[in-house]
């Protein structure tokens, strides 16, 4: 039509990079989704489970994370069901963007860095 | 110990639904179901002191969602408004029009709305007795280059290898769009509005499918704006 010169556009990413370092709340939550989309009680029981018990996310605080995930783009509420015989159709379920993806993937990084700057820390002290 | 249990359940699904609409909105009565269905369990592995802490973080969690919610209230009622933000509408007769290949359009209009980065412009309007619309445009207003994709970050069929996109304002009236590839100009556009807000005079030229083009629009702005709820 050219009334507006032009028929592209330019898509304005967020920068995964500002989300670093990432709460330790929301990277509970992002981790259980990578392995699919899951609704509030079973991220909240998932996180329980892989922090052995030491780490619990109770409802508001897990709810208000979940909300801002949303707002920042590294979630959102997933439009699929489950099979009935496995749906409870009370519950939202959610899942992780490809933004959410990138962040999880650089603060997982960013942590094997830190962890393997302070191995080698330890193995320098130990030959001295 | 059943009553006891349906107590903390009523009380907890109360107090969650007490929680700001925008919260509610994002979240459902999904905090609701959430509390009532982990009041057994935590009763069960954590005794009243577990309960105890799933109303604490409650508790402590609602003054900080409505104290949230109000901040952003707040900066929604002070932001300020942007001179290019609103929907604009010009007709046919009045505009410069050399563009090989297209119809003149009867009626032209143009939305912006202001976003983090620039703007999200949407054109649509009249050719040839039909409505038509032009892809939505997110205009960051930075001056960087950024790769031409579509809306959804996937490449755009039809364009060149390497084109890039680009904006800024060169003064607070005017906004400058352009785009080009291997340093050859696509397309190059003014956005000027009048000192009175009233109208915006648009200058589009490049190159496209069918060689060079130019259009000259005057627009007008559309009060009440259609897209904002009156009232």
């Amino acid at each position: 039509m050219y009334i507006c010169e032009y028929r592209y556009c330019v898509m304005p990413k967020k920068n995964p990079d500002a989300f670093l370092p990432l709460r330790s709340n929301w990277f509970h939550i992002l981790l259980c989704l990578v392995e699919g989309e899951q609704h509030g009680y079973g991220i909240m029981q998932n996180v329980l489970a892989r922090s052995d018990g030491k780490v619990r996310l109770w409802p508001a605080t897990l709810y208000g994370s979940l909300k801002r995930l949303i707002e920042a783009g590294l979630i959102v509420e997933s439009g699929d069901r489950p099979a009935p015989e496995f749906d409870d159709a009370r519950r939202r379920y959610y899942k992780l963007t490809t933004l959410g993806r990138r962040v999880l993937d650089l603060e997982s990084q960013r942590l094997k860095d830190l962890v393997r700057a302070l191995e080698a820390r330890r193995r320098q002290e130990a030959r001295t | 110990m059943s009553g006891w249990m349906t107590v903390c359940r009523r009380l907890y699904r109360r107090t969650a639904h007490t929680f700001p609409d925008e919260f509610r909105a994002v979240c459902g009565d999904g905090l609701e179901q959430l509390g009532e269905d982990v009041v057994p369990l935590v009763w069960q592995q954590q005794g009243a002191l577990g309960i105890l802490r799933l109303f604490a973080d409650l508790a402590m969690r609602l003054p900080y969602e409505y104290l949230s919610t109000w901040i952003s209230k707040i900066r929604e009622l002070t932001m300020t408004n942007d001179i290019f933000e609103g929907t604009w509408t010009a007709t046919g007769e009045d505009a410069q029009w050399d563009v090989p290949g297209n119809s003149k359009p009867q009626q032209a209009c143009v939305r912006f709305e202001a976003t983090d980065t620039g703007y999200l412009m949407v054109a649509y309007g009249i050719v040839d007795g039909k409505a038509v619309a032009e892809r939505p445009q997110a205009i960051s207003t930075d001056g960087r280059r950024r790769p031409l994709v579509d809306l959804n970050g996937r490449p755009i069929p039809g364009v060149p290898a390497g084109a890039v996109a680009f904006g800024s304002h060169s003064d607070s009236l005017t906004l400058e769009i352009g785009a080009e590839a291997d340093g050859r100009v696509l397309s190059a556009a003014t956005y000027k509005v009048s000192a009175d807000g009233k109208t915006l005079t648009a200058t589009n030229h490049g190159v496209g499918p069918k060689g060079p083009y130019k259009n000259v629009w005057v627009f007008t702005r559309v009060v009440p704006d259609p897209y904002v709820p009156q009232g």
